[in-house]
């Protein structure tokens, strides 16, 4: 009996124990981690997020590297023709739908609008003072992301506030590139009213970047398709960055692409880079260098000044030859290796295409003590978005276009005066020759920092001057297949790909 | 009594008057030397016997002369010995780990062979002990057929993978290794004390529902024997090690002719006007390898057991320096464990096992560009080791690239240590409630914590990637624990004498849990090693550089099972299985997963209308059917958490931001992986020959595939972001195993066992949810993924060009379309790649499946041979039908090569194979058929001859057994592979099988010694 008792007790026990283990023992919570949906409860945590916001602009390495080759400016060069097969294609305007750097860009310039429209999402969460600049510095950064991808690809998928969730790519259409413009002046223009002037912090964006991006993107959009009333608003939007009076051309042009001119008086908007944190070869969305720059410089490289890089991005005999004698810039503009070499006895390896010149605006300066590995992902090297002169170059061609030559004579002179130091070179002409010149001008200004491209595009220009490309085809880079295959038939492939 | 014997002894004596009568005397001990109590000894066709006594001994009177007496013990192969003479007899029993009443542990139970009704395999510590594998995977290999294993470099104490019929995951594809009843880490254990490794492939494992979907190891430990005397066993052995392979690269002449050929090809400046005098100039490979590398092993166990307590303790020792490097790649581990059974009544039984694991590994760099052995492989011959001063060597920049380094600098520039401390085990209570009814309940436990530091020495190598301009060391503490406790009921019935009952009923709660924390100093006071530590180091990071980082974890599952098991007449054999799973990996709704599963058999052997047949000793046949799951992905994919990186410069100093780490998945949900197995079991010729083959189908529906792609506006491509864990297609293994195995006892001196077994497997991907493939792996620098995962091919092909020859002449350049879209014109001794669309072009559209990684079949032969005192012992494993790529030639057109090139294109007529070496554009080096191998082999891994010195000499100074031995370990290799090692693999389901220069598998000579008391 006592036994049968015993056994009772152990058997309900048993069973106890089994029918007492529930479901809750895998509920748990997620210890030290922060659920993304609960956030945006503090004027700091929004100020968190904007920083990621900001974090995709250093990526935009890659989009300066690749219009730059993409252009008549540069080879692609590297250490072989299949070094990098994206930019190789790019160069020779073979590429296609499948480019691992073009995906790369598409990626970045997303997710960059992702993290935006994070912030946007929850902007009506929580009240503080101080609120609309930060919901003005996102919309600024959306709408250059969202401008960058319009330059690259037309159209795209656009979602309001909202981020995209998974299936959204096989029912948000591409938006017309009209909308897409909208957008960014919506964007630009909402930021141009809430930015403070001056940058509360080296990298801020502020309400001149706002206004000089606003007045960029009338003018990609009235050249493009021809527009004059968008070539007026450029004008007189850009006008309003010369008229705050906040900048100023750098009169030694050398001085703006060391690292004493960074963030310097011409600066409108520029994206900030740093040594300190280490890369490795693929990341590029880590990276906290440019990696623009160690990309240019020369291959092995040994001797003053500079240090070495993969020999990319190399300046063709043309583009030194569109420098018109003792244009200044011309020296800062193009390191002209074979008499570097023998002024200073460097030396460097010749590799792929090359042309004894590299891109001195944006090649690898010595480096400091505290330079992290890779040190050729890892260049300190800010990227000059916008400068004061294309601000002044901009506005320029917009009153060029709406009929007030004297003033784009004007404004393009006040960059030639400093180009070759001297009120000898001032350009005379007027109509279709002052336009030209003023295109004429923006290809050695802006030589080596990836405008090139684009401008021929959006003036009709780049089939007659890039060898390879084609009319109604090239003007816009593919959407990635990988892209084209996730919308399952939601996105057509841009014409001619 | 004495009357009794002395009539045996009269009528006897009465019908064989004159035969000789002996009193036999003598000791009957198992293979290890240790005596064994209660054998019975019977005189063949008569009723007389005994059985041995406590230490093994037995006499046995009255035996005549001719008379054969038949040594029996569970467990063990019977003996028969014929009387000549009246000697004292000394009886060696073998274990049988082939007999049918052997017992198999099948998860929460154990089964008689005879009645197992899935896919089993086992391999038993005679295995082990032939093998001397370093790490417990190695033991597998060959062995069990439908198990492939691959190591992921030859370097002392790096991870082993192993596959159990095939990958079928693109997740963590490594099955579930269950200890003594807990789960527990394979690759930890000292093979030593391991009694039996129990391989489960088919439904059989569904016992284990959620984990057991890879196919399940369970691990028996040794125990002490009840009734045995203390018993100790040592052995040790002492090995030298040399690379098993050097790669054919070119002479320092040969270097320099064919790099001045390339730069005419070029069109450049010959680099070496003169190339006469350069001789062979420096082997790297040499300078790197080095030979008679030691390895030691020590271990002990002591095991023994009362009436009512067994026990086992042991220790071990494992010292193994790496062929490069030496110490600054090697691997030590010691192991200590208890274990005690104890009966502590009628009723209750405890049963408890504890270990103790530390090892120290120290590594050198591998694997990719920063590889010692892809910088001695591609190292110029011209180039010194040393320069005049003594110091390394600094090589050039120029057409070396920018990673390629002096292998000798780097190794001893090279600082890393990494000690881990492990402590697992159970305990175990079983209580028997009533007849029939066991109430189980255990308690497994691993509890481990690590350290590593790793030193970044300022360092010079003259601008290439791998200078330091400033020193750091990185030091990192890793702890992570869990346990499984499981509770259990078995009852088992026997209803007249026709049907029998097994039920099983309970469940197993697991955590696991731990958290990391790493941290980088910086300024090393001297830039040495031996102050390499965060206490020394005074410097700051740079501003907004956070040095430091932590993470924590908390991962739990829940599980209800039961089994029914039923036979009828133990000749039909049927089990039926659930388990319901609930896993913190899932989010609401998706958390639990039910898994069932059936398996059956037939004893055919049994039927009357079998027969009693000569040749047919028995016949079973099986089938199971069932389902698995898989819950083993990153945690908390079904949440976003602002996990991800947000950095920015603002006023030139570095800050950082929230973002959001990986795309949730909010409908994530287990994995399944459907098994189908039908086999078959034959025993032959008087038992001495076993067969075993199964068909097997296995399922992988509702992949979980981490990081799949996804399109990239959803901001995968964001830092510290990343695309979600989905539930993304199908893959389907099918195939078949053959095993068949042999064993003779001729002889009392002279016996056989062989054993050959192969597996047969095709792996397809049949469905991908989403998108049209998956890719992977990474082949030369900037180039497509070489391996893909996509419907009707295998998982993780690989995708390339395929060559048609080499264009002799510009007129074939000419007719063929053009290539230029690969990134250069074509030209005479250039490859021609095949139009396999036909559009005209070649371009990225025309690569094709050219190969994949996954062996057509795998097969191990396996023989042991005793003749008197001596064994001898041979292992070789072959897999055919594998590829490998070609991935560890440098890019760079200073790099050294291997000598095929010597046969390269060099005018019309010369080759249609290899093409011509230029230093010019080429589209030579994308990814095609040239840099696909096949990588089938034939390998040796061990031989061994051991001699065993005679008892009757050994008792007199109180040694049971005494053997010595020597052996030999991946002897050889027969292959037609270039590179180190055909059977390396990353284990990456989409992306392996690629070759960037693994560390060859040492060959290793040794000699050992094993001694009983």
């Amino acid at each position: 009996m006592k036994k049968n008792l015993y056994n009772t007790i152990l058997l309900t026990a048993f069973l106890t124990i089994i029918i007492s283990c529930s479901d809750d023992f895998v509920e748990r919570p997620v210890e030290y981690s922060i659920d993304s949906e609960n956030y945006f409860n503090s004027k700091a945590e929004y100020e968190s997020a904007l920083i990621g916001a900001y974090d995709l602009l250093q990526s935009t390495a890659i989009n300066v590297l690749m219009s730059e080759i993409a252009s008549d400016n540069s080879l692609c060069g590297g250490n072989s023709p299949t070094d990098v097969p994206s930019y190789q294609q790019i160069d020779d305007m073979i590429h296609t739908p499948v480019n691992v750097m073009l995906k790369k860009s598409w990626d970045f310039m997303f997710a960059g609008i992702q993290r935006c429209n994070y912030i946007l999402e929850f902007k009506d969460k929580t009240e503080f003072e101080g609120k609309d600049q930060i919901i003005a510095e996102t919309r600024f950064l959306r709408a250059y992301y969202h401008f960058e991808l319009v330059k690259w690809f037309g159209g795209i998928p656009m979602k309001g506030d909202e981020r995209f969730v998974p299936g959204d790519e096989t029912t948000i259409p591409r938006s017309s590139v009209e909308e897409v413009y909208i957008s960014i002046y919506e964007d630009l223009i909402f930021a141009s009213e809430n930015l403070d002037p001056v940058a509360y912090e080296q990298g801020r964006a502020t309400r001149g970047a706002a206004l000089a991006l606003l007045g960029k993107a009338y003018l990609y959009e009235a050249s493009s398709t021809n527009q004059a009333a968008k070539y007026e608003l450029a004008a007189s939007t850009l006008q309003k960055v010369i008229n705050s009076g906040l900048y100023t051309l750098v009169q030694n042009y050398d001085e703006i692409f060391e690292m004493d001119g960074e963030n310097g008086p011409e600066s409108v908007f520029e994206v900030q880079y740093t040594d300190v944190e280490g890369a490795s070869y693929g990341q590029e969305q880590y990276f906290e260098g440019n990696v623009m720059v160690g990309y240019s410089g020369p291959y092995g490289y040994e001797g003053p000044l500079f240090t070495a890089g993969n020999n990319f991005n190399l300046p063709v005999q043309e583009v030194v030859d569109a420098f018109e004698e003792d244009d200044l810039r011309k020296d800062v503009t193009i390191l002209d290796m074979i008499s570097w070499m023998e002024e200073t006895g460097a030396t460097y390896t010749i590799q792929h295409e090359n042309t004894f010149y590299f891109n001195r605006k944006y090649i690898p300066r010595k480096r400091s003590e505290n330079a992290a590995l890779d040190l050729k992902l890892t260049n300190p090297n800010n990227y000059r978005a916008i400068r004061y002169s294309d601000v002044l170059l901009m506005a320029a061609e917009a009153y060029s276009k709406s009929g007030n030559d004297a003033k784009a004579a004007e404004y393009l002179n006040v960059v030639r005066d400093r180009a070759f130091g001297d009120q000898n070179h001032r350009i005379t002409y007027t109509g279709s020759n002052l336009y030209n010149a003023i295109l004429a001008e923006r290809r050695v200004e802006f030589a080596g920092e990836g405008l090139r491209f684009f401008d021929l595009v959006r003036t009709g220009r780049a089939a007659q001057e890039i060898d390879g490309f084609t009319a109604n085809k090239n003007e816009l880079f593919p959407i990635p297949l990988e892209e084209i295959q996730f919308s399952n038939g939601n996105w057509n492939q841009n014409p001619g790909y | 009594m004495k009357s009794f014997l002395l009539s045996i002894f009269i009528s006897f004596v009465g019908i064989y008057g004159y035969a000789q009568n002996y009193e036999i005397k003598g000791i009957v001990v198992d293979a290890s030397g240790s005596p064994l109590p209660g054998v019975s000894i019977v005189v063949k066709n008569t009723l007389k016997g005994t059985s041995t006594g406590f230490d093994g001994d037995f006499i046995l009177s009255n035996v005549q002369k001719g008379e054969t007496l038949v040594f029996s013990y569970l467990g063990f192969v019977t003996k028969e010995i014929v009387i000549n003479d009246g000697s004292l007899l000394n009886v060696t029993l073998t274990e049988d780990t082939q007999s049918l009443d052997e017992v198999v542990v099948v998860g929460y139970g154990t089964q008689k062979k005879r009645e197992v009704t899935g896919a089993v395999s086992v391999v038993d510590s005679q295995t082990l002990e032939d093998l001397k594998p370093v790490k417990m995977e190695q033991a597998l290999q060959g062995t069990v057929s439908g198990v492939n294993v691959t190591t992921t470099s030859g370097a002392p104490g790096s991870d082993i993978n192993i596959r159990i019929r095939g990958i079928a995951t693109n997740g963590d594809n490594k099955p579930l290794t269950i200890i003594d009843g807990y789960i527990g880490e394979l690759g930890l254990l000292n093979p030593n004390d391991v009694e039996t490794i129990t391989v489960l492939k088919d439904a059989q494992a569904a016992i284990y529902g959620s984990t057991g979907a890879n196919g399940v190891i369970l691990i028996t430990t040794k125990m002490g024997k009840k009734n045995s005397k203390a018993k100790i066993s040592y052995n040790t052995y002492y090995g030298f090690q040399e690379t098993s392979k050097k790669l054919n690269v070119l002479n320092a002449t040969e270097y320099a002719a064919l790099l001045n050929e390339s730069y005419v090809s070029g069109g450049a400046q010959i680099p070496f006007p003169n190339i006469s005098g350069l001789s062979k100039g420096t082997d790297w490979q040499d300078e790197v390898f080095e030979t008679n590398v030691p390895i030691v092993s020590h271990d002990i166990t002591m095991t023994g057991g009362s009436d009512k307590i067994t026990y086992a303790i042991s220790g071990s020792h494992l010292d193994q320096e790496g062929i490069i490097g030496g110490k600054k790649s090697g691997f030590l581990r010691n192991t200590a464990r208890i274990s005690l059974g104890a009966e502590l009544s009628d009723k209750l039984k405890l049963k408890s096992n504890v270990i103790y694991t530390y090892f120290n590994r120290k590594t050198l760099p591998e694997g990719g560009n920063a590889s010692v052995l892809l910088n001695a492989v591609n190292s110029p011959s011209t180039l010194a080791p040393y320069d005049a001063n003594g110091d390394y060597t600094v090589f050039p920049i120029g057409n070396l690239g920018n990673e390629m380094i002096n292998p000798l600098a780097q190794i001893a520039n090279t600082y890393n240590d990494y000690n881990f401390k492990k402590l697992n085990g159970n305990f175990g209570l079983d209580y028997t409630l009533m007849e029939g009814l066991v109430l189980s309940s255990s308690i497994g436990f691993n509890t481990s914590n690590s350290e590593s530091k790793s030193f970044a020495k300022i360092v010079d190598y003259g601008g290439k990637v791998f200078d330091v301009a400033r020193s750091s060391v990185n030091q990192n503490a890793i702890n992570n624990n869990d346990y499984s406790f499981d509770i259990y009921a078995t009852y088992t019935k026997q209803i007249d004498d026709d049907h029998k009952i097994v039920g099983t009923l309970g469940n197993t709660i697991f955590k696991e849990w731990g958290n990391g924390l790493y941290a980088t100093g910086y300024d090393i006071p001297n830039n040495s090693w031996s102050n390499a530590d965060i206490s020394l180091a005074n410097g700051a990071p740079a501003p907004g550089v956070i040095p430091v980082s932590s993470y924590t974890f908390d991962e739990r599952k829940l599980s209800y099972f039961g089994r029914l098991q039923y036979d009828f007449k133990g000749k039909y054999l049927l089990s039926a299985m659930i388990r319901r799973d609930a896993s913190t990996k899932f989010g609401p709704g998706n958390k639990v997963g039910y898994f069932p599963s059936f398996t059956a058999g037939w004893i055919l052997s049994d039927e009357s209308f079998f027969g009693e047949s000569k040749v047919l000793n028995f016949l079973k046949l099986r089938g199971s059917y069932g389902a698995l799951g898989n819950d083993r992905i990153p945690t908390n994919g079904y949440i976003s958490q602002l996990s991800g990186e947000a950095t920015y410069v603002f006023d030139g100093a570095l800050i950082n931001g929230v973002a959001t780490g990986q795309i949730p998945n909010p409908n994530l949900k287990w994995e399944e992986a459907r098994k189908f197995d039908v086999g078959i079991d034959l025993k032959l010729l008087n038992n001495k020959v076993g067969v075993v083959a199964d068909y097997f189908i296995d399922t992988r529906a509702d992949l979980l595939i981490p990081f799949i792609p996804t399109s990239g506006i959803l901001g995968p491509g964001a830092p510290g972001a990343a695309s979600p864990t989905i539930n993304a297609g199908t893959v389907k293994n099918s195939g078949l195993e053959f095993s068949v195995d042999y064993k003779n006892n001729f002889t009392d001196d002279f016996s056989i066992n062989v054993a050959y077994n192969v597996t047969f497997l095709k792996n397809e991907v049949t469905e991908i949810n989403g998108t049209e493939f998956i890719e992977g792996g990474v082949f030369g620098i900037s180039q497509p993924a070489p391996s893909r995962m996509e419907v009707g091919q295998p998982i993780g092909y690989f995708y390339g060009y395929k060559t048609d020859g080499i264009f002799q002449n510009q007129n074939e350049v000419d007719a063929h379309p053009s290539q230029i879209a690969l990134g250069a014109e074509s030209a005479p001794g250039d490859f021609r790649y095949v139009d396999t669309n036909n559009d005209g072009v070649i371009d990225v559209n025309d690569r094709a499946n050219i190969g994949d990684p996954i062996p057509e079949a795998t097969m191990g032969l396996n023989l042991q041979f005793n003749y008197k005192s001596f064994d001898f012992s041979m292992y070789t494993f072959a897999s055919v039908g594998n590829d490998m790529v070609r991935n560890y030639e440098s890019i760079y057109p200073d790099a050294n090569n291997l000598n095929y090139v010597l046969d390269r294109w060099t005018g019309e007529g010369t080759t249609n194979s290899t093409p011509r070496v230029t230093t010019a554009a080429s589209v030579n080096n994308v990814f095609s058929t040239y840099y696909v191998e096949d990588a089938s082999y034939v390998r040796i891994q061990n031989i061994q001859l051991g001699y065993t010195f005679n008892p009757d000499l050994l008792e007199k100074i109180g040694v049971d057994k005494l053997r010595l031995y020597t052996s030999a370990n991946n002897l050889y290799t027969f292959t037609k592979y270039r590179g180190y090692d055909p059977g390396a693999s990353s284990g990456a389901p989409i992306g392996g099988g690629i070759d960037d220069g693994f560390y060859p598998i040492p060959r290793t000579y040794m000699v050992g010694l094993n001694i009983n008391f």
